[in-house]
């Protein structure tokens, strides 16, 4: 039977609860430019740390529950574009898990951040119904490869120190 | 496993399109007029090279309402009932490619050359 050992359930809740209060505490911070979908995305840390400690499925239901949670905390009008961009970039971060090495995990965060800024994209095309919202995704690729930089390098410096722990 | 090198190139590589993108939709449209999308459709149009008084009306949608103010040659959205006020802080706008987009209520104002507005729902602009 594939069942989940409580110890690391309590961990896969931890994380949950750390991700839930970077996303709080960020959403404090007031928009960095007046363009929608740019933030830091600190939040992602925790979803790199998962994707390559825990492994695809709990990385899954880390991110699910943030993001859920998280959209009730801050309003929730647009769940529909964070859990779109988040499921992008969880792909691409678990497809470049294989690719990378210790050293490179914030090239995974990057192209995450990539794929999360097409997506979001995307879903926004979608909702508004309106093809000119497109005109966004050059400026939100600039700042997703530099904010995806960041937090990537976060979450390398963050595995280095504490990585081996698994269950 | 590919060197850092590779990466790096890659993502430069992305970043310089990317810019070189943003460059472009930073510029400005030959258009006038500011066609007002709610959900895709566009609701009402506005010739901003025409308008010489500046009045201001109100857009309800289900999740909120916006407030929308025209001057003469120019738009902005001065009011809005959403948690995040992005398209309040986007400010005035008379040509730009990039639309004043709010996201949780769905209201896209964009910059076109033609009013979008079908004939028939004129009246109930």
């Amino acid at each position: 039977m594939n069942r989940i050992h409580t110890k690391k359930l309590v961990f896969m809740a931890l994380l949950t609860a750390i991700a839930l209060t970077i996303f709080v505490l960020e959403a404090q911070i007031p928009p960095l430019a007046p363009i929608p979908g740019i933030k830091l995305g600190l939040a992602n840390i925790v979803t790199i740390y998962a994707v390559f400690v825990l492994g695809a499925g709990p990385a899954a239901m880390i991110l699910l529950s943030r993001i859920i949670l998280g959209s009730l905390f801050s309003g929730g009008m647009t769940i529909f574009y964070s859990l779109t961009g988040g499921f992008c970039c969880y792909l691409i971060m678990l497809v470049m898990r294989k690719l990378v090495t210790g050293k490179q995990i914030w090239v995974c965060s990057v192209l995450g951040a990539v794929a999360h800024n097409i997506g979001q994209i995307i879903a926004a095309v979608f909702i508004t119904q309106t093809p000119g919202v497109a005109a966004y995704l050059p400026v939100l690729l600039v700042s997703g490869i530099l904010t995806g930089l960041f937090t990537g390098l976060c979450a390398q410096f963050l595995l280095q120190r504490i990585g081996g722990h698994t269950f | 496993m590919k060197s850092t090198r590779f990466w790096v190139i890659l993502i430069a590589g992305l970043l310089v399109i990317s810019g070189v993108f943003t460059a472009l939709v930073a510029g400005q449209t030959s258009g006038t007029m500011a066609n007002i999308y709610l959900d895709g459709k566009c609701i009402r149009s506005i010739d901003l090279s025409q308008s010489d008084d500046s009045y201001e009306f109100t857009v309800d949608s289900p999740t909120g309402s916006n407030t929308i103010q025209v001057e003469p040659g120019r738009i902005c959205v001065s009011c809005a009932e959403c948690p995040d006020q992005i398209c309040v802080r986007q400010g005035w706008i008379s040509a730009s490619v990039m639309p004043i987009v709010c996201l949780p209520n769905r209201l896209v104002i964009q910059i076109e050359e033609q009013s979008k507005q079908s004939e028939l729902d004129g009246v109930a602009g």
